[in-house]
């Protein structure tokens, strides 16, 4: 079997991570999720891989280059143009990409399945494509079984008793729907599937291919697969995906680094005094990363690497991006630390240099400038004055 | 910049009526309200409620506000929310300032 990861879209909804990060890319603890996808794929004998690029493409490219270090052949199909203000991507849908492969060389000449790149999955993928041959269609997708509540997030599909698809819902309200059998954006697919998509247009598979297959009569199944699921499809899925996995409940989900005390991971070459830092577990921190004496880490919380934890700074519940530095009088509680961003898991964002207080929190390889030591110097004398006030009237 | 002032009972309530606080209204900020303080007023409630964005600059000013009043009387924050809320906490200002969820909390904490 050959495959397709969908890694073309904007990543709108994850927003600011996706302004220098394709969805793809997003780590779930050090991991970018397509790179799980890729190892699944492996495991279940898949080697040839095209990955549909356009939304900073060479993210992905110089990442994966041709798959050789993950024992795979990766190959890309950019979707877009160079213009002499760099590369634009222009996106062709899922299934215009998925067109624009197979005019291109014919690769699909076999069964093959399509992914998209914004979730940590563990299908079993043999057990997938045997289905799909039992049943013999020209298309399969794999669904799963949510809560009545939350299928207005997803696309929704009706079966018959062969298991075939006679219906589509995309998002409807619960009290609507016609199942609570959703689409995980995970298809089989044999290369007749190809007949259905018009070539050199934008087109979708959920949106457009498979009602063309509803009312073309063509036969195509749904398959019910039991499987985890992590979706990053959104600022608090990110977040949510990286407590359950250092929470470890995500099954057979692979802790980087080494347990250095229960519950406490680290790269290498790490700089902390265990007796001088209070640490809660669950808590991963990343390789050179200093953490001084005197902070204070509560988890679940995943501190990336190279990144400097000052004395005195508390951080709370809390993903942080490497090279970031955490300034002594910073308490972050809840916050994702991307990119000079400070993200709650609601998607509201007070960006470091907008706000000024760069002298708090910054990439840890800028210099201060004398604003920043002059802001910091202000806070600071605050902070004490207010601090011992306060321990005063604690003693009177 | 514009700010709204009354007085109800010994506080003198300032709502702040601009959405943004940043660099170009901190000096006026501080002007205005150190005003007040020179007209007499010591117990002041700042409503913050029309805020939306707030930085370094403008915190800075509300700080040497604090030290303007010092024990003399107080300096409430009322109403911060979203990331003005986040820098007060951030900052650890949340620590310094008495913060209330609105002016009407701010007067029953205090009466209270």
């Amino acid at each position: 079997m050959k495959a397709m990861i969908l890694a073309a879209g904007k990543g709108t909804r994850v927003r600011p991570i996706t302004n220098e990060m394709p969805k793809p890319m997003i780590p779930i603890l050090r991991k970018p999720v397509m790179e799980s996808i890729v190892e699944l794929l492996r495991a279940h004998s898949v080697r040839e891989i095209v990955v549909n690029t356009s939304h900073l493409a060479p993210v992905i490219e110089n990442y994966f280059r041709d798959g050789n270090q993950l024992g795979v052949h990766i190959a890309y199909s950019y979707e877009g143009y160079m213009t002499d203000d760099g590369l634009e991507g222009k996106a062709l849908g899922s299934a215009g990409g998925m067109k624009r492969i197979q005019e291109f060389s014919g690769f699909f000449d076999e069964t093959f399945i399509v992914l998209c790149g914004d979730a940590w999955i563990d299908l079993d993928i043999s057990a997938a494509l045997r289905q799909h041959r039992e049943n013999g269609g020209i298309a399969t997708i794999i669904l799963q079984e949510v809560p009545h509540e939350e299928v207005h997030k997803y696309g929704v599909v009706k079966l018959n008793e062969q298991q075939r698809i006679v219906q589509f819902q995309e998002k409807p309200k619960p009290e609507e729907a016609v199942s609570n059998l959703i689409n995980t954006g995970i298809y089989i697919f044999e290369p007749e599937i190809f007949n259905y998509i018009p070539s050199g247009v934008e087109y979708d598979i959920g949106g457009q291919l498979f009602p063309a297959l509803v009312s073309a009569g063509e036969r195509f199944f749904g398959v019910k697969m039991d499987f985890q699921w992590v979706d990053i499809g959104s600022v608090p899925d990110v977040w949510a995906a990286t407590r359950k996995a250092l929470l470890g409940e995500i099954e057979g989900f692979r802790m980087p680094g080494k347990q250095v005390r229960p519950g406490v991971w680290t790269g290498i070459n790490v700089s902390i005094d265990w007796n001088m830092v209070k640490i809660k577990p669950p808590v991963y921190i990343g390789s050179s990363t200093k953490v001084e004496a005197g902070s204070k880490i509560i988890g679940p919380c995943m501190i990336g690497a190279n990144c400097l934890v000052e004395a005195g700074a508390e951080i709370s519940e809390c993903l942080i991006s490497d090279y970031t530095r955490i300034g002594n009088m910073a308490t972050l509680d809840n916050k994702l630390i991307f990119g000079g961003d400070c993200i709650s898991p609601d998607g509201t964002v007070l960006n470091v240099s907008e706000t000024q207080v760069r002298w708090l929190v910054s990439d840890m390889r800028r210099v201060l400038n004398p604003s920043d030591i002059h802001d910091m110097m202000l806070f600071n004398n605050m902070l004490s004055f207010y601090g011992e006030l306060a321990e005063e009237a604690e003693a009177a | 910049m514009k700010l709204s002032t009354h007085v109800q009972g010994e506080f003198t309530i300032a709502v702040i009526g601009e959405t943004r606080m940043d660099a170009a209204v901190a000096p006026e900020l501080k002007h205005q309200i150190s005003q007040l303080l020179n007209d007499g007023a010591t117990r002041i409630v700042l409503d913050l409620s029309a805020v939306t964005f707030m930085d370094s600059s403008s915190l800075g000013a509300l700080v040497s506000l604090l030290k303007m009043v010092g024990n003399r009387g107080d300096l409430i924050i009322a109403g911060s929310k979203g990331i003005v809320a986040d820098l007060f906490k951030l900052t650890r200002m949340d620590r310094v300032f008495r913060m209330a969820d609105s002016v009407d909390a701010a007067l029953g904490a205090v009466a209270a």
